[in-house]
This record gives C-alpha cells, structure tokens and sequence, in this order.
C-alpha cells in the first residue's frame, strides 16, 4: 500500500512537472532581455567606429551592419539574464527583470538569445564580412561565457577583464565598415575598456548592499569602499591620459582634443572628489554624481568624434 | 440547457490570447525585416553578392 502510495505521488508529481506552461510574457517582456539602455549606448559606440572609418559605405550596408551588431549586443544581455536569473531576483536594481518577475523563463530566454545571436553574426558575416561577424562572435562570447559564467562572481576583476566586451562595438563597427583593422578602433577600444572600471565601481559603491547580498566579489565588497576609491582614482588618471592621447598621437584632431581635456577635468574632479569624501551622504553624493558623469563623459567624447565626420562630411556642400 | 461540448486541454484567457497574438506579430515583423534586409543587400551588391571577403 505504501509502495502504491509512493507511486501515485511520483506520478502526480511528473504530472505537475509536465503540463504545459503558458507564457504570460508580453513584447515589452522581451524588449527588456535586450537590455535597451546598454544597447542604445552599443549603438552610438559602434555608429561612431563605423562612420569614423575611412571610404564610403552604402547606407543600406551601413543600417545592415549597426543592427547586427544591435541585436548581437540585445542578444549578449539576453544570456546575460538568462544566467543570472538567480542573483538578480536578490538585487533591488535587476528584481524587476522579466525573469525574476516570473514573465519569461530562464529557458525562454536562452532559446531568445541564442536565436538573436546566431541571426546577428550569420546576417553580419553573410551581408557584410566575416572580420565583423567574427569579431561581433567572439563579444557575444566574451561576455556571456568569459564575463557572466566566469569571471563575475569569481573575481573582484570581473569588470576590469569583461569591460572588453563593451568596448568592441566600435571595434566590429570599423571591421564591418572596411573589412580590416587599424588604430583607431583600438583607441576606441581602450577608451571604453579604461572607462568602464571608474564606472562601475562608481555603481558598485552606492549599490554595494545589492552586490553584497546577492555574494557578486565586486570590489567593494571584497576590498571595501577606501580601496575601491583610490582604484576609481587611478583608473579615471588613466582613463584620461588615454582618452587625449589620440590628439597628439595625430589620431583625432584638436576639437576632440580639446574636448577630451575638458571632460576629463571634470571626470577626474570627480574622481577626486570620491576618494576624498568617504562618510555620510557627502561620500553618496560624490560617486552618483561620478556616475552620472561619467556616462555623460562618454557620451561627449564619442558624439564629438561623431559631429566631426558629419562636418567634414557636408563640409563640402555647403561652401 | 447548454449542448456545447466543453474544450479539451488548456483553455487561453482573452488576455493570454491577446499577448500570444502580440508575440507572434512581433516575431513576423522580426522575420520581415531580415528578408527585406536580404533582398536590399542582394540588390545594392548585385553579383558582389556572393563574394565575401574575410
């Protein structure tokens, strides 16, 4: 009797596990896994490596080569969540992901991520050229696999290594612009990988309970906020140093120059400000304003390359 | 007295049809736009086409 009983519950439990389960998520559910914010700044990055490269370029392989490299970069934060589905339901910033709210399955969205990704480097490599299909390949694998599976929650580097990542948009741009590599997109490349640190640890700093709770080693967390400081302090020098060195390198010229002087006072006053104000709501100011700025900071450097090929572009005709 | 057989399996609330509907327009655009894609390649690269260099 008590083996029937057994039986019936095993039963009753596939049964439970079996019937089909229908999907409450809406379209804006999956517009969220693409992460649009992220994806708005791959966007403008990657249009400023794609314009900034020499020769012409049909438009409709220039809209072509952008949304491949769009959905790619939709795709990348789709796996992203779909991984992470557990420590986001513990941080107050990602609980209202569509995954831990219980609108799309984790396995929902890895089919959705996988199919973008295929579709983005197939369409990419086909319609444009495999440099950028490939490069646009390995960013998506670089960071679902080497940043969220690996490094993440492994080490309190995971943003200095996994900012690749976010830095190669305007790198797979230029490829799918010229079909080759040069300088340029590795400035821009290293722009980005030196920027990302100061603005994470920026996040990290004020959302260090998040981090914490949900056990991410982001620096913070696992060398306190006085090391974390002096580490954005450092970074932002560097990142500075970087971001201007293209004009007297005879890279970009001295409007970018000059701007990049500009926007990296203000990032490395900021900076400062940090490491100098470490208690109360003063400390909390600080690093938010660092923040905030320092994706206005981005922003600025990037349009300005991006003003420039326009200028020089219809230049022309108007004089 | 009501002769309609009732449904068999899982019945869709107006709600869960209405989001299904959504979905599935959303994945017929997506599969509109690649092939418009496509084609547009296809005729701005003429014979290029099939050459696609590494």
């Amino acid at each position: 009797m008590r083996e029937v009983g057994l039986i019936l519950s095993v039963l009753d439990h596939n049964a439970i596990e079996l019937s089909p389960r229908i999907s409450e998520a809406e379209v804006a559910d999956y517009i969220a896994l693409l992460k649009p914010r992220v994806m708005s700044l791959v966007v403008f990055t990657a249009m400023v490596g794609f314009f900034l490269a020499p020769g012409h370029v049909h438009p409709v392989l220039a809209i072509t080569s952008i949304l491949c490299i769009a959905v790619g970069g939709g795709a990348s934060g789709a796996l992203n969540m779909w991984y992470e589905g557990d420590i986001d339901a513990l941080m107050s910033r990602t609980a209202n992901r569509p995954i831990p709210r219980g609108r799309v399955t984790r396995p929902e969205a890895l089919a959705f991520g996988m199919t973008l990704a295929f579709f983005s480097v197939m369409t990419l490599g086909i319609l444009v050229n495999w440099l950028a299909g490939a490069l646009l390949a390995f960013t998506i694998f670089f960071y679902v696999v080497v940043y969220t599976m690996w490094l993440k929650r492994w080490t309190a580097q995971n943003i200095v290594i996994g900012g690749a990542a976010g830095a190669l948009p305007p790198v797979v741009a230029w490829a799918a612009a010229t079909g080759s590599l040069s300088v340029e997109p590795i400035l821009l490349f290293l722009i980005i990988f030196f920027w990302t640190p100061p603005h994470f640890w920026a996040l990290a700093l004020f959302r260090n309970d998040d981090y914490t709770r949900a056990g991410v080693p982001m620096l913070p967390v696992v060398a306190g906020p006085d090391a974390t400081r002096l580490q954005i302090l450092l970074y932002t020098v560097v990142l500075v140093a970087i971001a201007v060195a293209p004009w007297p390198l005879g890279y970009f010229d001295a409007v970018y120059g000059i701007a990049s002087l500009i926007l990296g006072a203000g990032m490395l006053g900021l900076a400062i400000n940090v490491y100098r104000r470490r208690h109360g709501s003063a400390a909390l100011r600080a690093t938010r304003k660092l923040f905030a700025f320092s994706i206005l900071y981005l922003f600025g450097l990037f349009a300005i390359l991006l003003l420039e090929v326009v200028a020089r572009a219809i230049a022309p005709l108007i004089w | 007295m009501d002769n309609q057989p009732k449904p068999d399996g899982i019945v869709l609330t107006e709600a869960q049809k209405k989001r299904r509907r959504e979905r599935s327009i959303a994945i017929a655009l997506a599969l509109g736009v690649l092939v418009v894609l496509f084609f547009a390649v296809t005729m701005v690269k003429g014979p290029a086409v099939l050459t696609r260099p590494m």
